[in-house]
């Protein structure tokens, strides 16, 4: 079989099998605000699997579109471990997490206005420029909508990523969460990305709430974001995907058979 | 310098409201009427998940005491601290320090007090797991000191290490609820609860270790911990202090010395 480049969620109840085992993976993503404590167990284990495998680190803890002041020891503690494992990307999300200092470790959306993409992108650059890189920045699914929201999220999505010249990690189940949730049609979302920057996309399952969709990341992929996925395969081509399930983790071999559905779809359509 | 916008800290500040106070109205008003969700229901559901994902971590911290009070008794009590104790860092690690201290100002829990100090183990793994790593002496220099020298020799536990001394069979409190089977495991009703215990936890390389251990051995960890000389340990421990000494060594709970 041809080589795809669907990865798995690193999952910390994996890690001594993945360790001892193995497996052919094409590459990890790892939360990255579990492991940033240097000279700590958690960072050995990380080192041990950058040794094995190439990694995508992925956080939270940024709070990109919060009115705090950036968290310093937060910075400083990412740059050095992106300096000892040198990741293939970085990447957090288009939202706020924390305000006056209380920290909801939850990802909650942000007003679509002009001075909110000014300020946004501002903050990303800054996270850049302390991170001497490029980071991905990827949307988020959402339960609720601001009146004073003058856009589209994708308007805003598009806007923030070129003004910050940013990576887009585009989480096409997320699309497809708010895309029921508020609405409209995820293909207008899709056929409005801008594909030069997108670095990397999710995948992940959801929760039928009855009145909404929830975002769980606890279940295997849908049928509609498996189509929704082949959509976005056409359009962008072979981008690396990766399955996000981090509730009720499953047997490893069960996330690489989800990564592996990823990958047939990926040679299947991607041109 | 790149400023916030006066409208996004209004809206943050009273969505925050909501999620930790669940004052919901204030923000409600900035937020959409749309299908069959108020607003306020619309902001519940981040109350929920902000909760939601804080009250899994603290079950993952605290799994015994989730068991002992129950899974609904656990989660109302988490909200509760949540809402009283937001975590204040993006590290989640840091977060549920002084849970079990919560506990202790509650109530609910004035009869049962040997549960704080299940708490209390539960936190000191926690912490334990994710001390920072440390180098281990090599107690073989010992023996290349002059007798002066070792007379004057302090002695270091692990950062990782948290001793107890508990009037309650916390040990065995923790035991019998972990999910693996072992010989002898009985019911919580069975044990007899009101008996001194006397627990160490601690970290060596990547295993988390945890055991009891008898009151003589603990009040000598408990000198070593005071930074006693041997000097101060042999007056104190007389003629056991070699076994016990040696003992702390090879079981990793003395990592390093120091001598003037
Ligand atoms: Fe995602």
């Amino acid at each position: 079989m041809e080589e795809h480049s669907c990865g798995i969620g690193l999952r910390f109840e994996h890690i001594d099998r993945i360790l001892k085992e193995q497996p052919n993976i094409p590459w990890l993503e790892v939360l990255s605000d579990n492991y940033l404590n240097p000279d700590s167990v958690q960072q050995d284990y990380l080192l041990s699997i950058a040794e094995l495998y190439p990694l995508s680190l992925h956080g939270v803890g940024m709070s990109i579109g919060s009115v705090d002041p950036f968290n310093e020891d937060y910075f400083s503690l990412l740059k050095a471990l992106i300096d000892r494992v040198n990741p293939q990307r970085v990447s957090d999300h288009l939202c706020w997490t924390a305000v006056h200092g209380r920290v909801t470790h939850d990802l909650i959306p942000l007003p679509y206005t002009d001075e909110t993409i000014r300020y946004v992108a501002g903050r990303i650059r800054e996270a850049q420029e302390r991170l001497e890189r490029e980071i991905v920045i990827e949307n988020v699914s959402s339960y609720l909508q601001y009146k004073q929201s003058v856009m589209t999220e994708w308007e805003f999505f598009t806007a923030v990523v070129e003004e910050a010249d940013c990576g887009l990690l585009l989480d096409v189940n997320n699309i497809y969460v708010s895309a029921m949730n508020h609405n409209f049609d995820p293909l207008d979302y899709l056929h409005a990305i801008p594909t030069r920057r997108v670095r990397q996309i999710h995948l992940a399952g959801y929760e039928d709430r009855g009145t909404h969709l929830l975002d769980t990341h606890g279940n295997h992929v849908t049928e509609p974001v498996w189509d929704l996925y082949a959509q976005a395969v056409k359009q962008l081509g072979n981008i690396p995907t990766l399955i996000e399930w981090d509730n009720d983790v499953p047997e490893l071999e069960i996330l690489l058979a989800e990564a592996d559905k990823a990958g047939s779809i990926q040679l299947e359509h991607a041109a | 310098m790149n400023t916030p916008p006066e409208s996004l800290k209004q809206l943050q500040t009273h969505f925050s409201e909501a999620v930790f106070s669940d004052q919901r109205g204030l923000i409600a008003e900035s937020v959409t009427q749309q299908g069959a969700l108020s607003a306020e229901q619309r902001v519940g559901i981040y109350r929920n998940s902000v909760h939601g994902i804080l009250w899994q971590y603290l079950a993952s911290l605290y799994p015994v005491c989730n068991q002992l009070v129950g899974e609904q008794f656990f989660e109302g009590f988490s909200d509760l601290f949540i809402d009283q104790h937001p975590p204040t860092t993006p590290f989640l690690a840091d977060y549920g320090d002084g849970f079990a201290a919560f506990m202790r100002e509650h109530e609910a829990f004035a009869k049962i007090r040997w549960i704080n100090q299940v708490a209390e183990l539960e936190w000191a793994r926690h912490q334990a797991w994710h001390a920072t790593n440390q180098v281990v002496s090599d107690f073989s220099l010992l023996g290349t000191l002059t007798e002066e020298q070792q007379l004057s020799a302090q002695f270091q536990l692990p950062d990782s290490m948290w001793v107890l001394h508990s009037p309650y069979a916390v040990h065995q409190v923790w035991l019998v609820h972990q999910p693996e089977d072992y010989g002898g495991k009985i019911p919580l009703e069975e044990i007899q609860l009101q008996q001194d215990d006397y627990i160490i936890v601690w970290r060596s390389e990547r295993q988390l270790q945890q055991v009891q251990i008898n009151e003589q051995q603990w009040q000598f960890l408990s000198a070593v911990r005071q930074n006693k000389s041997l000097a101060e340990l042999s007056e104190q421990f007389q003629e056991q202090v070699g076994v016990l000494l040696a003992s702390a060594i090879q079981h990793g709970w003395i990592i390093s010395f120091r001598h003037y």
